[in-house]
């Protein structure tokens, strides 16, 4: 199963504010673990009193970890996509292939108030603008072929000028000409992790997403929901394996972590998703899932010993990177 | 103590000379290597510089691709993400990125600076341009260029917003151009606010940087040209309440130096050598803001120029130097290629020193943006050679006395 850790570092109820070293510890006890990836929060609705900006963060935590996939959240009313794809593509690149945009398809008050859209979007504006955004994202990274750069010296080549592409998006909302004056990077392109789908997303999340975080429900419901986001996918044109279904679930440190086993390993069997995002009810509940819930699970045969390969793709089981 | 000049390292990924990425000891691959970023930054905090400064561009630099192939300036890191990466891996210099009110919006850039600053313990500044780059804008889905009044005006807006923002205000800001409900939702900045940078040297941009900067950047050959600028900008503060030593006049300077002056001479010819013809027309028709310099006969002189929307300031001040010195196209090329327009110095430590020390204690700087003309090799060169001969001559600090950039620049440490 792939799993992947929540960091809320905006300050929850009773919790404090983690700082940096704070922060750090946490991932890297996360990396130690074995775990994919760390998925980290921005602003949340409602103030809060978290020091950092996420994508910011992920340059620095890239830097002091070695393997661990990181994931920011990033707003499509507070980037424009441009900026925003370089901005993962540069991180994908400090990070030598780790990283991983966290999208949201539902709209956020706080953001339109404050990036000059008071008026916010239409639910169907809103759709069909992300779908777009995601679109100018995924094919600026896609700008550059990976054997574009030549650092040719003496012939004063510095790349090839027929391995590097126009976008020349006219859409109903952006227009992009590119290209991106980022590198391509190790990924390709930087995970994609989607949340926030209500029905009319599914489509538009199976036919873009890496990554699909749902809301923890019914095993039964799960099924359903993970067979016919699987069904999608193929009918999209994509691997169904091309697209992991995380559920999201609570973990507390009182939660027995045989139950815990017995509860992941029936999802998994079941086939209701391909892993889990854990949600900790507090930071220090990542040593108890690390110490005592995953040497379980691996006992079981569920969770893979360490890590295999070296890019956050790579720890998902995703095609790209890697020069392909 | 003798008042002391400050100094920034202006990152550039192979250098700031065109040909760069072609010397042989330049690292050609500094624009996919954070590594590279990391040694760089940790050589100008070891020389004690008070901060690196980074440059931004939301697109290509030069729209012919078979130029811009020549040069190694079509891909780079965003610098935001460089930056906050460098936060963590150095621990006193200052970290100042260039962004543009063109193409962003004041809440999130305002945010993501003040990220920037908490990661980095109060060592972050902002470099606040307008884009006058018609590459930029296709980028945007924007068809034509602003007025350069229209942009400033814009440009006036954002930096109320985010200082306002940094300032812990609830803003309620209900603007031209932006409106913004809330306050930031991150605490306030270890240094009071991150530092306001600005580059711009029109008229209106220089009245905007007098009532906002806190560091200017700028461009100037001669010490006659600094000194006018230097006087001016000074000059245009008190009508905004400030004090002449609330803003540092950083002009950018690319020096090259070797142990002797011969050695330095021929360092620098082996780096002009290396520009192809074409890529110094092209780079010096964007600065002038025309496309067709190329029609021109390469040996002969400038051609009379339109007045241009795009850089006002730095068009005059290529006009200027090529009618003083009655250069050709293509010696202009080559002479504006190696430092973009900045000031260049070629030669011993002893005698860059001199010449950044005349400036500076005749009151034309407040000290200086270096623009090594390739990495890591003219960076390594400065801070061995040059920046002791400086603190000899106590003309620059030998260890760092505060924690912030603020503290480094002498700044006011805002209420």
């Amino acid at each position: 199963m792939h799993l992947a850790i929540s960091l809320n570092i905006a300050a929850a109820d009773k919790q404090a504010v983690l700082d940096f070293g704070e922060i750090k510890t946490f991932v890297r006890a996360a990396e130690a673990a074995g775990i994919d990836m760390v998925v980290i929060s921005d602003s949340a609705e409602g103030l809060s009193s978290a020091p950092f900006e996420a994508t910011t963060l992920l340059a620095a935590l890239a830097t002091v970890t070695d393997k661990i996939g990181l994931v920011a959240a990033a707003s499509t009313v507070a980037h424009q996509p441009y900026n925003l794809a370089r901005r993962f593509a540069s991180l994908d690149i400090i990070s030598h292939g780790r990283a991983g945009w966290h999208a949201t398809m539902a709209q956020g008050s706080r953001e339109a108030a404050n990036f000059s859209r008071p008026e916010g979007f239409s639910d169907t504006d809103f759709r069909r603008r992300t779908a777009e955004y995601i679109d100018i994202v995924q094919g600026l990274c896609r700008g550059w072929d990976a054997d574009a750069l030549l650092f040719d010296k003496t012939g004063g080549r510095f790349h090839d000028p027929e391995k590097m592409h126009l976008l020349d998006h006219k859409g109903e909302f952006f227009s992009v000409r590119g290209p991106l004056n980022v590198a391509r990077s190790p990924q390709d392109t930087p995970v994609l992790v989607l949340s926030g789908l209500s029905g009319p997303d599914l489509d538009i999340a199976t036919r873009t997403a890496d990554v699909i975080l749902l809301e923890d429900g019914s095993t039964e419901s799960a099924k359903i929901r993970f067979d016919d986001l699987k069904r999608r996918a193929t009918a999209a044109g994509r691997d169904p394996d091309a697209v992991k279904i995380l559920t999201n679930i609570s973990f507390a440190p009182d939660d027995g972590p045989a139950a815990t086993a017995d509860r992941l390993e029936t999802e998994l069997r079941l086939k209701s998703c391909d892993g889990f995002n854990i949600q900790l009810t507090a930071h220090s509940a990542l040593d108890d899932f690390a110490d005592r819930v995953l040497p379980e699970l691996r006992r079981r045969g569920l969770v893979r010993e360490g890590y295999r390969g070296a890019t956050l793709r790579s720890h998902l089981g995703l095609a790209g990177g890697g020069g392909q | 103590m003798t008042a002391q000049m400050k100094l920034g390292a202006f990152l550039w990924a192979t250098g700031h000379h065109i040909a760069a990425w072609r010397h042989p000891k330049a690292h050609a691959t500094a624009g996919i290597d954070i590594d590279h970023y990391v040694q760089l930054a940790r050589t100008a905090e070891r020389a004690k510089f008070d901060m690196i400064f980074c440059e931004d561009a939301a697109g290509l630099r030069e729209a012919n691709v078979g130029i811009a192939s020549q040069t190694s300036r079509s891909i780079g890191f965003e610098p935001i993400s460089l930056l906050s990466a460098l936060a963590v891996q150095t621990s006193r210099i200052g970290l100042v990125s260039t962004a543009s009110t063109s193409y962003n919006e004041p809440y999130g850039l305002a945010r993501t600076f003040l990220s920037l600053d908490h990661l980095s313990g109060g060592r972050a500044g902002w470099n606040l341009v307008t884009s006058a780059s018609p590459i930029e804008a296709a980028n945007f889905g924007s068809t034509g260029l602003k007025p350069h009044a229209d942009r400033y005006e814009r440009a006036r807006e954002f930096a109320e917003v985010v200082s306002g923002l940094w300032h812990g205000k609830a803003p309620g800001h209900d603007g031209q151009s932006f409106s913004v409900r809330d306050p930031l939702d991150l605490p306030r900045s270890p240094q009071g606010a991150p530092v306001m940078v600005q580059a711009g040297a029109s008229d209106v941009g220089r009245d905007l940087a007098a009532c906002t900067a806190d560091v200017v950047f700028t461009a100037a050959q001669t010490f006659e040209e600094a000194k006018a600028f230097y006087d001016d900008l000074k000059g245009r503060m008190a009508a905004y309440g400030r004090e002449p030593d609330d803003i540092k006049i950083m002009p950018g300077v690319s020096p090259v130096v070797a142990e002797t002056e011969a050695e330095a001479r021929e360092k620098h010819e082996e780096l002009q050598e290396l520009i192809p013809d074409d890529v110094g027309v092209a780079l010096l028709s964007s600065y002038l803001s025309i496309s067709d310099l190329w029609r021109y006969p390469i040996d002969g002189p400038l051609p009379e120029l339109p007045e241009s929307e795009g850089m006002k300031s730095r068009q005059a001040l290529v006009v200027e130097q090529s009618r003083r010195d009655g250069l050709s196209i293509r010696q202009l090329a080559r002479h504006f290629a190696g430092a973009r327009g900045h000031w260049r110095i070629v030669g011993t430590a002893a005698q860059v020193a001199d010449e950044l020390q005349a400036r500076f204690e005749g009151g034309a700087a407040d000290g200086y943006n270096v623009m090594p003309s390739y990495f890591p090799g003219e960076l390594n060169a400065f801070t061995a050679l040059v920046v002791p001969e400086l603190q000899r001559r106590g003309l620059f600090r030998r260890e760092y006395e505060g924690r912030t950039l603020r503290d480094h620049l002498g700044l006011k440490r805002p209420v």
